[in-house]
């Protein structure tokens, strides 16, 4: 059995397609075009397909990913995203389709350009200065207070025509390891220095693995 | 791919399911508007999924994008969370293609599917900032157009539509965009406009008739005000079914319609003539699609969309005289394209063995039968032609094929309905119970469930119960009572929706123009979304008829005399008013009519086809 990774980007309109809607649309696609895909095997047969680390509704990315199973010998890839690619929403481009190299527990970071408005250098100065910044963090147990500054003490922006731009490289766990999300960043702008988060952009621009390299 | 506003952004930041308002789905139609000569706006007037589920946009859509310079687009009544979000940032209610506000474009068209959906056309204009009232706008508004069934008695909206469509829309509302064209490229006004659309076969403008009303508050005579215009207005229809390919495209929504699926019309109108009801009539004549042009027009539509399942829709699939060959042709390649099969209403009467095997998914867990009415006579006088025998005839087939769950659907407040008629629901739900227990071949070691599902009947236009008084609330009340008293086993349940929303229903169904001061009235009030229980206000509606001085009770309460001129009269579906009235006499009587493929009945919609309905001497009944 081998493991196909589909990578996609996830930009304009395609940022407010929920995982859920976006699982439904891969399934119904996959189970239709009759690709060789596997299905698990028990009482009701479904498609095992896996998403990595699904975005947060209205942002975007570069390298969302799927991945599902074939038993297929050789199966043609470029093939697979011929076929997918036109029942695809505006704004969901996939741009490969290729035997997965390494296991989606193996991400460990990903890397965001974030990009807000001018206005917001100011508040982005203080951050900088400032000695601590504490956000609260949901999670499955409840709230957790956390300290932005382990993660990220210094934000390096550029201005653009747009107004700032910064990348932002943050812990992006799987299961139990820690998972933060750039939202906890634009909420902690939005509270403190009324940065409205919907003038900043979120764009996930790639994931790493433990070792440094590009997921694929 | 044009980048969402900021205000956009922060709208769509607070809502629930932002996905139904940012459009992109696969399948809609993108154009450079820069390079297209007639943008219309198709608005449903209510949710996205309720309205991405209805057949009819998704026609009009494919037929208006395939001129190259023409762009439709569509528009939907927002949630509130969302409307609330748009109203505190200024965003107007823009398509989902474009992001354009309605205002821009050059036709604004609504569907009216149901009567409770007029205050959220309100709405919907007021959020695109276009003046409620067609009088209020001049050719620098878009035109604001209405189709759909409710048009058949398009009077309660009258005031609001520069144009209303009676009929089918294929190839009306492609003349009256191309009647558009010319108009913007001839710079004519807004009244040279209309004068031409007068001239289009079922386009009605509601501003070309004057209405006088007798001391009693009856209608005298809806007369034109200006030469040209027709006394009455005759229903466009298609007349071959063959002469249009059917949608071979749709727009996938993402966000879960209430119909997902790719479906195909497999015929048009009903051969039936229940007297309840409205579409039975208002779609005659009855016109079947080759099972060739289905089953080759279907199987693009699922390629193109993706969509592994098929159902097979109309008023009454199953009277399709050549649904095997349909369903033949339709297994001839839908399992190598992993597309299923469903039929949507399977009737008792026809229910048969090979069409439960041919039908891959009709799920075995649910079967529904519309019965209608618990006795026979009270069946006689609805028309609806099912005995006791063929419900028999199609529990067994279906019990015997594994089936454990039926649902049988009933009205009250049938027009001669008593307390007999209505304990002959429960009895009949009885009967199906002791139906399963007594055939040996039901599912092993499973019960059954029956339930009994209920509605409350409204009298519409252009049925022959059209004369007849909707039942007051307290009268159906004692009846549901009477029935739940009627019922003696665990294994029938009772669905009974006792809801104020049937009498505003049966006041709009029947309603004339002095009813729009009122919806505009109730819509400031804060009314809309009134077809969901949890925004519907009674009693602000009460309010509403109160302050504009206007009694409900004559619209739904008052018999109709024979001869009285009602505000539908102008408006042609085909069915003559005679036909109506010997329809009405034999109910009182409790006789049966033929159904249409048997015997032709003369309701007079023959001469929407310019000839008879059916041959007749071909073995096709
Ligand atoms: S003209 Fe006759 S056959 Fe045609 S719809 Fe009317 S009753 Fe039916």
């Amino acid at each position: 059995m081998t493991t196909i990774r589909i990578t996609f980007e996830k930009c304009g309109e395609a940022a407010y397609i929920s995982l859920l809607d976006l699982q439904r649309v891969f399934h119904r696609i996959l189970k239709r075009s009759g690709l060789p895909v596997y299905y698990t095997q028990g009482f009701n047969p479904h498609i095992y397909l896996s998403f990595a680390c699904p975005l947060s509704l209205g942002q975007e990315s570069l390298c969302e990913s799927c991945e599902v199973k074939t038993e297929a010998e050789n199966p043609d890839l470029e093939q697979w995203k011929e076929t997918l690619q036109p029942y695809m929403p505006r704004g969901i481009v996939i741009t490969r389709v290729a035997v997965a190299v390494q296991k989606i527990a193996e991400i460990e970071t990903a890397v965001y350009r974030i990009t807000m408005p001018a206005t917001a250098a100011p508040a982005l100065e203080e951050y900088n200065a400032a000695p601590s910044a504490v956000v609260v963090k949901k999670t499955k147990r409840g709230q957790k207070e956390l300290e932005l500054k382990t993660y990220l003490p210094q934000i390096a922006y550029t201005v653009v025509p747009e107004g700032v731009a910064f990348d932002l490289k943050l812990p992006c766990g799987t299961g139990e390891a820690l998972n933060l999300n750039p939202s906890l960043l634009l909420g902690y702008l939005q509270q403190n220095h009324n940065i409205p988060p919907w003038e900043c952009r979120v764009l996930r621009t790639g994931l790493y693995t433990k070792t440094g390299e590009e997921f694929c | 791919m044009p980048e969402l506003s900021t205000k956009l952004r922060q709208a769509l930041s607070q809502v629930q399911k932002p996905g139904r308002y940012t459009g992109g789905e696969p399948g809609s139609t993108y154009k450079d508007k820069e390079k297209v000569d007639v943008r219309m706006a198709f608005c449903f007037p209510d949710t996205y999924e309720v309205g991405m589920s209805f057949l009819g946009e998704k026609i009009l859509y494919e037929l208006l994008n395939r001129h190259e310079n023409w762009w439709c687009e569509r528009a939907f009544m927002p949630w509130t969370d969302m409307k609330q979000q748009m109203e505190q940032l200024g965003i107007p209610l823009y398509c989902l293609e474009s992001k354009d506000p309605l205002r821009d474009f050059d036709i604004v068209g609504f569907t009216l599917e149901y009567e409770l959906c007029y205050t959220n056309i309100l709405a919907m204009l007021d959020l695109s900032g276009i003046p409620l009232r067609a009088a209020d706008r001049d050719e620098r508004w878009p035109l604001i157009i209405a189709g759909g069934p409710c048009v058949c008695n398009a009077e309660p909206m009258a005031d609001f539509f520069d144009v209303m469509q009676l009929g089918e829309g294929e190839q009306m509302l492609q003349d009256i965009c191309a009647t558009v064209e010319t108009s913007k490229k001839q710079g004519w006004n807004r009244q040279r406009l209309l004068e031409e659309l007068a001239k289009i076969p079922g386009v009605y403008i509601p501003s070309f008739y004057n209405v006088t009303y007798k001391e009693d508050g009856r209608i005298e005579a809806v007369t034109p005000n200006r030469p040209g215009v027709p006394a009455r207005v005759t229903k466009a229809i298609v007349k071959d079914m063959d002469s249009f390919v059917p949608p071979e495209n749709f727009v996938v929504p993402m966000v879960g319609a209430i119909q997902d699926r790719a479906s195909v019309e497999v015929l048009r109108g009903c051969v039936r003539g229940c007297r309840f009801c409205q579409a039975g009539q208002i779609y005659r004549p009855f016109r079947e699609r080759s099972p060739q042009l289905i089953s080759e027009s279907a199987r693009v539509l699922c390629h193109n969309t993706g969509y592994d399942e098929l159902s097979l829709t109309s008023l009454s699939t199953s009277d399709h005289s050549r649904l095997e060959e349909i369903l033949d042709r339709l297994n001839s390649w839908a399992e190598a394209d992993h597309v299923s099969l469903s039929l949507p209403s399977l009737r008792v009467d026809n229910f048969s063995q090979s069409m439960v095997e041919k039908t891959t998914k009709v799920r075995k867990s649910g079967l529904t039968f519309a019965a209608e009415a618990g006795t026979q006579r009270l069946r006689d006088v609805i028309n609806k032609n099912v005995t006791w025998e063929e419900i028999e005839r199609g529990c067994n087939i279906a019990f015997s094929e594994g089936y454990t769950s039926v649902k049988l659907y009933f009205m009250m407040g049938l027009p001669t309905e008593t307390m007999e008629d209505i304990k002959g629901i429960a009895d009949t739900a009885q009967k199906v119970v002791d139906l399963y227990y007594a055939n040996k071949n039901h599912a092993k070691g499973k019960g059954v469930q029956v339930t009994i599902s209920v509605a409350c009947f409204v009298p519409k236009p252009d049925t022959p119960f059209q004369f007849c008084a909707q039942d007051r609330r307290e009268q159906l009340r004692e009846k549901q009572r009477y029935l739940l008293s009627c019922v003696h086993s665990k294994k029938i349940k009772v669905n009974y929706h006792d809801s104020a929303t049937s009498v505003l229903e049966g006041v709009f169904a029947k309603g004339d123009r002095r009813l729009g001061r009122v919806i505009e009235t109730a819509y400031r009030h804060g009314a809309f979304f009134d077809t969901w229980e949890e925004y519907f206000d009674y009693d602000r509606w009460l309010e509403a008829f109160r302050e504009c001085g206007i009694d409900p009770d004559f619209y739904n309460y008052r018999e109709i005399g024979l001869d009285e001129v009602t505000p539908w009269d102008h408006l042609d579906v085909g069915v003559t008013h005679a036909h109506l009235v010997r329809e009405y006499q034999k109910a009182l009587r409790a006789e049966t009519t033929q159904p249409c493929n048997r015997q032709c009945s003369g309701c007079g919609a023959n001469k929407l086809l310019g000839g008879p309905c059916f041959d007749y001497h071909s073995d096709h009944v």
